[in-house]
């Protein structure tokens, strides 16, 4: 599904960005907006959101246990207290994965996401099929990201309808003790925080 | 409209958009209260999945207070009301086709759940 997704209904059509592009240039000059604070806004999601950020709270709940017993209780407060906060971010909920359970988020309404500590969504995640099957069908599209989810491990799919942005908690990989946090923080990738992917191990 | 410089762009983006109200609202339910969802086919705004409308779950968290987007997004006011997480079985949603093991976790605003009967 990640890469095999050639459905023309989910991608951009060409004159989009240029119909962007005019609403911008006409919103500009009857100053309703004033371009530099929309370059602004850009470069922040370039440059200071994204998946590192998230990256950094999961390499210090591996580490540190009463960091990882607030984050599971209060992921707002956690997040928060790393500088994650803001659009997006409100209401922030970590979730847990564990030998027993498996999590993984949608927004099959939308395209929902917790933009401070992950950025802006994949294309993926905003897809139809993404957004349809992983519902009713959670094993048969993890598998297609490479997961292979024992028949014994419960899979809890979490659909961001409402107010609350969730955050997948992945399972340290083996044979990363002696790592520092932020060498653990290089093996947390992004599908790993919404639960298509595992986090890397250390000898990927 | 006043417009948005890009003085106040980190303010903005810092503060986000906080749908949660900071208001005393009665809630209909509590953790492990059982639910089910209404049948809503309104065709104005809402955030109802149609996949779990009829169906019983249970609330897993209250949340708390929240604005309610069907009438917010009509200017019908805000309408405060409690947002819970409430799960459903894969055997309840899809039947047979379903994993017995597997969940579904759902938010959900007050008015969109009845006590399952």
């Amino acid at each position: 599904m990640k890469d095999g997704n050639h459905s023309h209904a989910n991608v951009l059509i060409p004159d989009v960005g240029l119909r962007v592009k005019a609403l911008e240039s006409l919103l500009a000059e009857k100053k309703v907006i004033d371009p530099a604070a929309l370059d602004l806004i850009v470069e922040t999601f370039e440059t200071q959101m994204g998946p590192k950020n998230g990256a950094k709270v999961v390499a210090k709940a591996w580490v540190d246990p009463a960091y990882r017993k607030w984050l599971l209780e209060d992921g707002t407060a956690a997040i928060g207290s790393l500088g994650y906060i803001g659009v997006q971010g409100e209401n922030m909920v970590a979730l847990e994965n564990t030998p027993e359970v498996h999590n993984v988020v949608v927004c099959t309404l939308c395209s929902c996401y917790p933009w401070p500590t992950l950025g802006l969504p994949p294309i993926w995640f905003k897809s139809a099929p993404y957004r349809a099957r992983v519902v009713i069908d959670p094993r048969s599209v993890l598998k297609e990201f490479g997961l292979d989810i024992a028949d014994d491990v419960e899979v809890r799919v979490w659909d961001s309808t409402a107010e609350l942005r969730y955050l997948v908690l992945p399972m340290r990989p083996e044979g990363t003790e002696g790592l520092s946090e932020q060498e653990l923080a290089s093996l947390v990738t992004r599908d790993s925080m919404i639960g298509t992917g595992l986090a890397q191990s250390p000898s990927h | 409209m006043k417009m948005l410089t890009t003085a106040m762009v980190p303010t903005v983006l810092a503060t986000g958009d906080p749908a949660r109200v900071d208001i005393e609202v009665t809630p209909k339910f509590k953790a492990g209260d059982k639910v089910t969802v209404v049948n809503l086919n309104q065709i104005e705004h809402n955030r109802l999945p149609a996949y779990i409308r009829g169906k019983v779950g249970t609330v897993t968290a209250d949340h708390g207070v929240f604005v309610f987007p069907d009438t917010s997004a009509h200017g019908k006011g805000p309408k405060p009301q409690h947002v819970y997480t409430v799960m459903f079985t894969a055997r309840e949603l899809w039947g047979e086709a379903g994993h017995p093991k597997d969940r579904m976790y759902v938010d959900a605003w007050d008015d969109y759940l009845d006590p399952a009967s």
